[in-house]
Formats: C-alpha cells, structure tokens, sequence
C-alpha cells in the first residue's frame, strides 16, 4: 500500500507537459474561426428560429390541406365554412365582367350539386340553404349582366346569353330533382328556386318588376327560360 | 511543478451563455481555460505533441461549438471536455490501427519479488508516460485526471460516468499495474 501511495505521489510530481505558445496561438486560431462560422450557421438557423420556420410550414400544410379538402366539402361538413371563405377570396380576384359572371355561375353550379347532395342526405334544412344561394348567385349574375347594358350592349347581350344557358341548365336539373323528390318542403323549395332563377333572368333583362311566373306575356306558359342559340 | 489551471465548473456557465450568443471574448476565456489542461491530457495518452495538439484543437473546436449539444444537467462542462478529448483520444486510436487497449494483466510483464527495489522517485517522467500507456485505457485515464489533471474522485467518477467508489477502485488497479510496468521496464 505504501509502495503505491509513492508511486503516486510520484505521479502528482510530474511536470504537466504544456504546448508552445505557438501551438497555442495556431489552436486558437483554428478553434475561433470555427466559433465564427458555428455562430454564422446558428444565427441563420436558430433553434427558436427553426422551431418556428417549421410550426408555419406545418400550418401552411395544414392550412392548404383544409383549403383543398374543403373544396369539395358540403354544407353538412365541419370544413363547408372554409370553402365560403375561399369562395369569397376568388369573388375578390374576379375584376371583369366576364369573370364576375363566370365566378357567379360556377357558385350557382356548386350551390346546385350541393342541394342534391343534402337532399339526398334527408338534410332539407341545409338543401334550402343551398338552392336559395344557388337563386343568389343567379341574382348577382344577371346584375352583372344588367350594369353592362348601359355601357356596352354587346358585352351584355353576349353575358345575357351565358346566363339564361346557365339558368336552363339549372332549370333542367331542379325539373328532374322536383320529379325525384315526394316531400312536400323540399318541392317547394324547389318550385321557388326555379322561380328565382326565372325572375333573375328578368333582372338581367333590365326588368326586374316582371312577373317570373304566369304573366301570360312570354312565347311559353312556363316561366323557365330557354337559351338563345 | 507548473499547476495547470483550476478547472472551473459553476464559473463556465454564464461563459457558456456567452458563447452560445455568439460572444467571442467568452469563448476565448473558456479555450485557455482548457486548451492546457485538455493537452496535457492528450499528450499523456498519445505522447507525441503533435498529436496532442492536434487533439487538444479539435477538442476544444467540438466543445465551443456544438454547445448546442451541451445540457448542463448535472454533468459539469468541464467533464463534457474530458470527455470528448477522450472520445477523440479513442478515435485517434482507431484511425491510426493502433492496439492499445490490451490489459495489462494480460501482458506478460515481469513481476518483481521485491517491489521496494523500485526507487519511484528516480524514474524520469519519460518512463511513467511510457509506462503509463502501457495501461489499459481506462487505467490510463483514472491516473491522468486523478494525478496529472489533479482532479478528485468525484469529478473523475463524472467524466469517466462510474460512481465514485469504482473509481477509486480502478484506481487502485491502475497504480498496482502500473509499478509491475515499471518493474516490467526496469528488468528489460
């Protein structure tokens, strides 16, 4: 025992063995431009930094997984809201009358396919909503068409024209839809979603007063249109 | 004997701090705080002093700048150092092949019936760093930081990751293996 505590405080007598100054110098040097370049690459990507670049990447993708799948989302669907907001957004960005036209009859399309949806679905309450805002749409198409008869009557006979195609087209699926369905509400519902649709045609014409229905002055009984061709 | 510096371990956390905001002067301090100490250790294990350099700078490029790395969570700063000089010393090792992890009990050293025939104080520190390296690497070790670094039990038992009484039982190892590697040298 004795023996090792020798041996080892001879071991503590020995002289550490210190570098040059030189090396010293060569070692800091090395070791501070590697501190600097560390430092540059931290500071562009910081870990709060990184933390945050990805919790916004990760709500981008969420953000545009809701957005694509509320797309094709129904009234009945926790993502249907979104899909108005996004409607909304692209009714900002339609600038021409051709657009704005364009944009009105495509929501009607939507507004349609979705009432049949709910219809289906026994949801007469949500498909109501939806032909009214399908007669909505056709409202605001046939503005559109009217505040153009003024400044450029050919642009608006040829919007005209879109719109009462578009509006048979409807009045054609709610005709089959009406023969489909036996409940008494959502026939009715229907019955005045093609009135609406007949009377927004009226508005288009700059005749908004006019009776969408049996008024006798037509070259048919129906009120329904029929697209000029 | 020339003391190498204290190693610090509460004093290096607002450094610590420093340099993880990118405070030059702070990382300055903690390098010569080390640099010495990390190679001594070095070229106690490796003794050339090119190689120690060599490992003393790229220890301490690896402590200063992957602090990112370094939780101070019980485990002192100054032992996260050691412990990565002694991951480069294994590295070093492994690039250059060489075998050295052999225990010494294994070795066919002599042993000398008197041991009191060995006058420790006469042998020159040339031959206790041979010597030493004769050693298994844990042996090794537990000597440099326990008489060449001065440091305690406890702050060897950390960097090594062994409870106190391990150490001071490879400890006790360490320095029989080591007199029959001196006996074993001075018989040659």
């Amino acid at each position: 025992m004795e023996r090792l505590e020798r041996l080892a405080e001879r071991l503590r007598a020995v002289d550490p063995v210190m570098p040059s100054p030189g090396a010293k110098i060569r070692g800091w040097n090395l070791v501070l431009a590697a501190v600097e370049q560390s430092a540059t690459v931290r500071s562009r990507t910081h870990p709060v930094r990184r933390l945050v670049l990805a919790a916004v990447a990760a709500a981008v993708l969420l953000v545009a997984g809701a957005v694509a799948a509320s797309a094709d989302s129904l009234p009945d669907s926790a993502l249907y809201p979104l899909k108005g907001v996004m409607e909304n957004v692209r009714g900002a960005l339609a600038f021409s009358p051709s657009d704005k036209l364009a944009y009105h009859l495509d929501l009607a399309r939507t507004r349609l396919t979705e009432a049949e949806a709910m219809i289906a679905r026994h949801r007469l309450d949500l498909a109501g909503q939806a032909l009214s805002s399908l007669d909505d749409q056709l409202d605001d198409a046939a503005l559109v068409v009217q505040a153009e008869m003024q400044s450029d009557p050919a642009l608006a006979a040829s919007l005209e024209n879109r719109l009462v195609q578009a509006i048979a087209t409807h009045d054609q699926q709610l005709a089959g839809l009406e023969g489909q369905v036996t409940n008494p509400a959502a026939i009715a519902a229907i019955t005045q979603a093609r009135d609406r649709a007949a009377q927004a045609l009226q508005t288009s014409n700059g005749n908004p007063s006019a009776s969408p229905a049996g008024n006798g002055k037509g070259p048919s009984s129906s009120p329904h249109p029929t697209p000029k061709h | 004997m020339q003391p190498l510096a204290k190693a610090a371990s509460d004093d290096d956390r607002p450094l610590i701090e420093r340099v993880r905001r990118g405070d030059q002067d702070a990382a300055r301090i903690l390098f010569e705080r080390y640099f010495d100490r990390i190679y001594n250790y070095a070229y106690a294990r490796l003794g050339r002093a090119e190689d120690a350099e060599d490992l003393a700078i790229d220890t301490m490029t690896r402590s200063l700048t992957r602090l990112d790395l370094f939780q101070d969570q019980g485990v002192a700063f100054s032992s996260w150092v050691y412990r990565i000089a002694h991951n480069a010393t294994i590295d070093h090792y492994r690039r250059q092949g060489k075998a050295t992890l052999v225990p010494l009990e294994s070795a066919t050293l002599p042993v000398s019936a008197d041991p009191s025939e060995l006058a420790v104080e006469q042998l020159s520190n040339e031959d206790l760093h041979d010597a030493l390296r004769a050693l298994t690497d844990e042996q090794q070790q537990v000597l440099i930081l326990r008489f060449f670094q001065d440091l305690t039990a406890a702050q060897a038992a950390q960097i090594m990751g062994k409870s106190v009484g391990a150490v001071q039982a490879l400890q006790h190892r360490a320095l029989g293996s080591l007199e029959r590697a001196l006996h074993g040298r001075a018989n040659n």
